[in-house]
């Protein structure tokens, strides 16, 4: 029995570094956004909004440019066109990811990665993120069927709503 | 198992029908406790803890649960752990598990009109006698006789976690310390076993437990949670009786 437990949890941290994996599968494509200028120069971009044509140099060259720019720069220096770049679209086992930036003033103002948003990729994709909305504790009562609580023993379901329902309904 | 489990059949079935449909669902409930219970020396459970039994020839019905409580652990990051307290105890999957077999074998059987309570875990289908959806009351963390929310749902499962009955009995499996910062953790969706086990984590993950819950919703799982100082929080699809 010791054995077969210890191999269980093996197997268990085995799939535990898979969606490790699956994880970073996503975070690598947003640090490349600067990537993705290169590919938009170059011709390969989905949807280059503004035209490219004359840039493809200045854009290979500057991403560095553009990391290493502070706002004391002047803004229009770093040769990068202004709009909106997409990149390619990127297919992962789990969909497909495509980050796009926007150039303003010759600066990437925002990047940001598109994911997929349905069954299990938005659990495994950052780009879900989902919250419990706050709301007031309410003290209520009301015509109901069945109580869901914590009632443990059967001392507690003794005094438990339950037990009046089930008196009333027998 | 220690705890008392309510049958509500809806059906218009005739009498003798509707008793043998009760009786059958009892039989079923003591046979898992005489075949899962820790506190059973000749449990199937306590038989595999001593290695009297290996995994081979445990039962079908023991090897899923033992499949399960190990997907569970690793769904919630380890705060489902059948061996928190030490030696196996899968009873944290057994009992709503139990009950969603419980609510199968009632439907199989000509009962699509139910609702069995295990202990405040919930698994219904159909309608109450009314004809309209059960409507399934979660309990006031503080005040018993109260009601926190009130749902309307037709087929699913209701299960709720709380700290005010066992006191900080739940215990987070990471730290082996009792779990705090939430009260009441309440999980609605299509498997009882399910639902019960991802309240159980979220209540041992404390205040991270809200956070977690939300990434369920897209599998089905809405939730409610109000935490030790009272604040409570919902996920939108929570199915809210008008």
């Amino acid at each position: 029995m010791r054995r077969s437990t210890a191999a269980a949890v093996g197997t268990l941290f085995g799939a535990a570094l898979i969606v490790g994996v699956r994880l970073s599968v996503s975070t690598p494509v947003v640090t490349a956004a600067p990537t993705d200028v290169d590919l938009a120069g170059s011709g390969t971009s989905a949807d280059p909004t503004p035209s490219k044509s004359g840039s493809k140099k200045e854009a290979t060259k500057k991403p560095s440019a553009a990391a290493t720019d502070d706002a004391g720069e002047a803004g229009g220096g770093t040769g990068l066109t202004d709009g909106t770049f997409k990149g390619k679209g990127v297919v992962n086992p789990y969909g497909t990811v495509q980050v796009s930036i926007k150039i303003a003033d010759g600066k990437i103002t925002v990047a940001e990665a598109t994911y997929p948003t349905t069954g299990n990729s938005a659990t495994i994709n950052p780009g879900a993120v989902l919250k419990l909305k706050a709301e007031t504790l309410e003290a209520q009562s009301a015509d109901i069927d069945a109580v869901s609580g914590a009632t443990f023993t059967s001392k507690s379901y003794k005094e438990s709503l339950q037990a009046a329902l089930d008196a009333a309904g027998a | 198992m220690g705890t008392v489990v309510s049958i509500d059949l809806a059906d218009r079935l005739p009498d003798d029908k509707l008793t043998k449909l009760v009786e059958d669902t009892c039989a079923w409930l003591h046979e898992v406790d005489a075949r899962f219970s820790t506190f059973k020396d000749d449990s199937e459970v306590c038989r595999f803890r001593r290695g009297e039994l290996t995994l081979a020839e445990c039962s079908p019905d023991m090897r899923h649960v033992l499949d399960a409580c190990a997907d569970l652990w690793r769904d919630t990051d380890g705060y489902f752990d059948a061996n928190a307290a030490g030696p196996l105890d899968p009873s944290g999957y057994v009992k709503g598990w139990s009950v969603e077999v419980a609510s199968a074998r009632l439907a199989a059987a000509g009962s699509v009109n139910h609702c069995v309570n295990a202990g405040g875990d919930i698994r219904m289908r159909g309608t109450n006698a009314e004809g309209s959806p059960w409507r399934v009351g979660i309990r006031h963390p503080w005040q018993a006789d109260k009601l926190s929310w009130v749902l309307a749902l037709s087929d699913g499962a209701v299960a709720t976690s709380g700290s005010y009955e066992r006191g900080d009995h739940v215990i987070n499996p990471r730290t082996g310390k009792p779990a705090s910062g939430l009260r009441s953790v309440t999980v609605v969706g299509p498997d009882l076993a399910l639902a019960d086990a991802y309240a159980t984590a979220a209540l041992a993950m404390g205040e991270s437990g809200i956070t977690w819950l939300a990434k369920l919703g897209p599998q089905g799982y809405e939730s409610a949670v109000v935490t030790d100082d009272g604040r409570a929080f919902s996920s939108a699809g929570l199915p809210a009786a008008v």
